[in-house]
């Protein structure tokens, strides 16, 4: 679509076309989405920073120990994987309510509220993929680290390293699965954008939901496209960093 | 040097470098079975442990590597009874033991990272670490050591190779090479040429006798009656789980006591 | 602020390049004496929010006092019940018979009415039930229920829907059948399904002004403001949050909130603010004479035992 095409269904405002056509220039209201973009990839980021903290750990532990409930345990983990990000938003929103266990804090409509429940919903996928790409790993290459004077921990890693190509993709299905998520960072999170239009809990997804809900589908279509083109982004990012860099 | 069969033919011996199993029994529960079997290797020579197939070798090995714990029996390094310590005295115990097994196993990495693992998890947590946000910014500057290893199996020059571009021979001798890098007290080998032509198992060959000069203490493990004349010192002829017989390389190879010991060096007991 | 958000996204459509690096900067700052730097957590209407008029009666008090207001877009009854759990301080909403349980259930405090707007039918141009010139909205709704013809409802106990379904018992119809679908979304989202399926529904002036320009839908029944039914007029209230009840409520700042979008300033801003060059609320905060009905639960007498 054309610029004037855009700003003409949006808003009868076609003369301002002429003031933004120029490439690379933000117009001063680009804070808004600026600030959008921050919030989404703050919260999903460290929500998944967090996630992969815990999963990796559990993954090796549940991979590679014999416990009673052990498959138990494996089901309920690839069962969460499918578990709907409404009923997290409202479980979490519970939680954190001042009426609830975490009320204390305050932490509701807050992106630590937000990044508490995407953790909850990207922890199973992340370890529920991460499982699978360590117990893979070759039981002679856990050998070999023994052999070679590994300590469990040293073992552990070699493992983690020569899974990584799943363990990223675990990361990043765990992060899709955060950044495209409306359902529970718009019950905790409370979509606030403040009235000098910086985003506070406003994400790409409920800033979408927010513009199609009052009709601006081009707008709406335009932030989605962004969601795209942000997640493509850390997509290709998070791959090249696993291919060289520390996993070499 | 001691081998023999059962505790009264142990000795305890304190010298360097000197792993000694006595009168050891282990039961995987899957059939791989050792029992009263006793084996020792000093310092600077080489021990072939021989037999066919699933008699017992790979556990004999696994707990002369103190990765298993003898259901009887005591094996014990320079003196040290390894599982009456505890475990981190062990791991400074496995840590002079060099282990390589019939397939590689090499780490998903370059060959000088793969050779250089051993020095690596020897080091400081802290040095590690600089070491890893290191490796990110500039190239890897190996140390001498694995230079050194890798020149001793003729693999000097593929240092940064990656460990999936080799042949199964280069790849044997890369894992070889691995286990020389940390300049171990004691190297076990497992079936190490089983898998490899010619060429290479004479350059693994060529390397287990020279980490014997080396002072270097060898068990080898091996089916093949060939190779252990050519490199072993002692030879000690295990089956069904239990040394029958052992004694410098001639004695066994010429002159067998026992008949089951005859047959097998002449290849006519075949399992 | 909601003017300028669509210019620039024009211009990103126009193949702006989407720079992501350097994505900093947030709006959490803190500090300062006073209520400087403390935060007031609003809930409030879509109706309020979608039209655009809370940014602009937020940002002057943000900047007079120094502090934040997060809005949080909700249904009425969502409003409430997150206010009822302590979540909110203050809230903005337009159900006077849910205002006055709040109030009476203890929850809020000193509550005012704001200003009003009008609801008003809207529907397809064709009309197919006829309802254009109704005088009364009972009559309209009955109508519509006659004809079986299409009607969206929002369905999620707001405000507009509080409004709606005291409409039909008004006019004595039972809703339900095929004709009838409700939604569970907020005005925007019921009026562009309304407008998709050539259906009726009922909305506050101010979303339907504010969106009109993207929709086929036209007014058939107007509200009090174009000489339309009583029935169909749209009071807004605000309520501070008992802090005797939750104690961690941020009481002065709600109270200064209310203070500041009841003053004569407030009040021109709601009076000034415009979509689409037309006015979408009228202030009722000021007036000649006290008006002792916001204090009290709707017709209340003065010897009423509760």
């Amino acid at each position: 679509m054309s610029p004037c095409s855009a700003a003409a269904t949006v808003a009868p405002l076609a003369a301002d076309c002429l003031l933004v056509t120029p490439l690379f220039e933000f117009p001063f209201e680009s804070v808004y989405v600026r600030s959008i973009v921050f919030v989404s990839l703050y919260v999903s980021v460290l929500a998944v920073l967090l996630s992969t903290a815990v999963s990796l750990p559990v993954a090796l532990v549940v991979g590679f120990s014999e416990f009673p409930g052990k498959r138990l345990l494996t089901s309920l983990i690839n069962t969460g994987m499918g578990f709907p990000s409404v009923v997290v938003g409202l479980l979490v929103l519970f939680t954190v309510s001042s009426q609830g266990p975490l009320g204390e804090l305050d932490l509701v409509f807050t992106k630590e509220a937000m990044i508490i429940s995407q953790f909850v919903l990207a922890t199973p996928a992340i370890t529920a993929i991460s499982l699978a790409a360590v117990t893979s790993v070759d039981s002679n290459l856990r050998d070999a680290a023994r052999a070679l004077g590994g300590t469990r921990l040293d073992v552990a890693l070699v493992t983690i390293k020569e899974a990584r190509y799943g363990i990223v993709t675990a990361v990043l299905a765990g992060f899709g699965r955060a950044i495209s998520e409306v359902g529970s960072v718009l019950i905790v999170g409370g979509n606030i954008a403040g009235a000098d239009g910086v985003s506070k809990t406003r994400t790409l997804t409920t800033a979408i939901q927010l513009e199609a809900r009052q009709g601006r589908y081009e707008t709406a279509m335009i932030l989605g496209g962004i969601l795209v083109v942000v997640v493509l982004a850390v997509n290709a990012l998070v791959v090249r960093l696993g291919d060289d860099g520390v996993m070499r | 040097m001691t081998v023999g069969r059962g505790r009264a033919a142990s000795r305890s011996t304190g010298s360097a470098g000197t792993l000694e199993a006595a009168g050891v029994s282990f039961d995987y529960g899957d059939g791989a079975v050792v029992e009263d079997v006793s084996l020792a290797v000093d310092s600077g020579e080489v021990v072939v442990v021989i037999g066919p197939s699933g008699v017992g070798k790979t556990t004999l090995l696994g707990l002369l590597a103190l990765f298993e714990r003898p259901d009887d029996g005591t094996v014990t390094f320079d003196g040290t009874d390894a599982w009456a310590v505890d475990e981190s005295q062990r791991l400074a115990l496995r840590r002079r033991i060099g282990v390589v097994f019939q397939d590689a196993n090499l780490f998903d990495a370059s060959v000088a990272r793969n050779v250089e693992y051993g020095l690596r998890i020897r080091r400081s947590w802290r040095d590690r670490i600089r070491d890893a946000l290191g490796s990110v910014i500039g190239p890897d500057r190996p140390p001498g050591a694995v230079r050194e290893a890798l020149s001793v199996v003729g693999m000097a020059d593929d240092l940064d190779s990656p460990a999936a571009s080799l042949s199964g021979g280069e790849a044997q001798r890369v894992s070889f090479a691995r286990a020389l890098a940390y300049d171990p007290d004691v190297l076990l080998l497992d079936e190490p040429t089983s898998d490899l032509d010619p060429r290479n198992t004479a350059v693994i060959e060529d390397a287990i006798t020279e980490a014997g000069e080396r002072g270097i203490g060898v068990v080898v493990a091996t089916h093949d009656m060939h190779q252990a004349r050519r490199i072993a010192d002692r030879v000690a002829v295990l089956l069904d789980g239990t040394v029958l017989e052992s004694g410098p390389t001639d004695a066994i190879f010429e002159n067998p006591a026992d008949e089951r010991t005859r047959k097998f060096v002449e290849g006519e007991l075949v399992y | 602020m909601t003017i300028q958000r669509r210019e620039f996204v024009a211009a990103l459509g126009g193949g702006v390049a989407v720079g992501l690096a350097g994505c900093t900067g947030s709006a959490d700052d803190g500090g300062g004496p006073g209520v400087a730097g403390e935060t007031l957590t609003l809930t409030t209407t879509t109706s309020t929010y979608d039209t655009g008029l809370l940014d602009e009666l937020n940002a002057p008090f943000e900047d007079r006092y120094g502090v934040t207001v997060d809005a949080v877009a909700q249904g009425t009854g969502a409003a409430l019940e997150t206010a009822r759990n302590g979540d909110s301080d203050v809230v903005m909403v337009h159900a006077r018979s849910l205002e006055d349980e709040f109030v009476k259930s203890g929850y809020g405090v000193n509550r005012r009415d704001l200003m009003f707007n009008d609801f008003v039918i809207v529907g397809p141009e064709g009309d197919p039930a006829g309802i254009q010139g109704s005088d009364t909205a009972t009559g309209a709704f009955w109508a519509i229920a006659e004809a079986k013809a299409l009607f969206v409802s929002r369905g999620d106990n707001s405000g507009t829907h509080t409004k709606e379904l005291a409409i039909w018992d008004a006019a004595d119809v039972d809703p339900g059948g095929d004709w009838y679908r409700e939604t569970g979304q907020g005005m925007g989202e019921v009026l562009n399904v309304a407008n998709e399926q050539d259906a009726y529904t009922l909305s506050d002036r101010g979303t339907f002004l504010s969106q009109r320009s993207q929709l086929d839908l036209v007014i058939l029944v107007q509200g009090p403001i174009e000489d339309g039914p009583e029935r169909l007029a749209n009071p807004y209230g605000i309520i501070a949050v008992n802090p005797a009840v939750h104690d961690h409520v941020n009481y002065d700042l709600a109270m200064a909130y209310i203070g500041f979008v009841t003053s004569p300033e407030g009040q021109r801003i709601i009076e000034n603010y415009e979509a689409n060059d037309e006015q979408l609320f009228y202030p009722r905060a000021l007036s000649e004479d006290p008006d002792f009905q916001q204090y009290v639960p709707e017709g209340w007498e003065p010897d009423d035992d509760s």
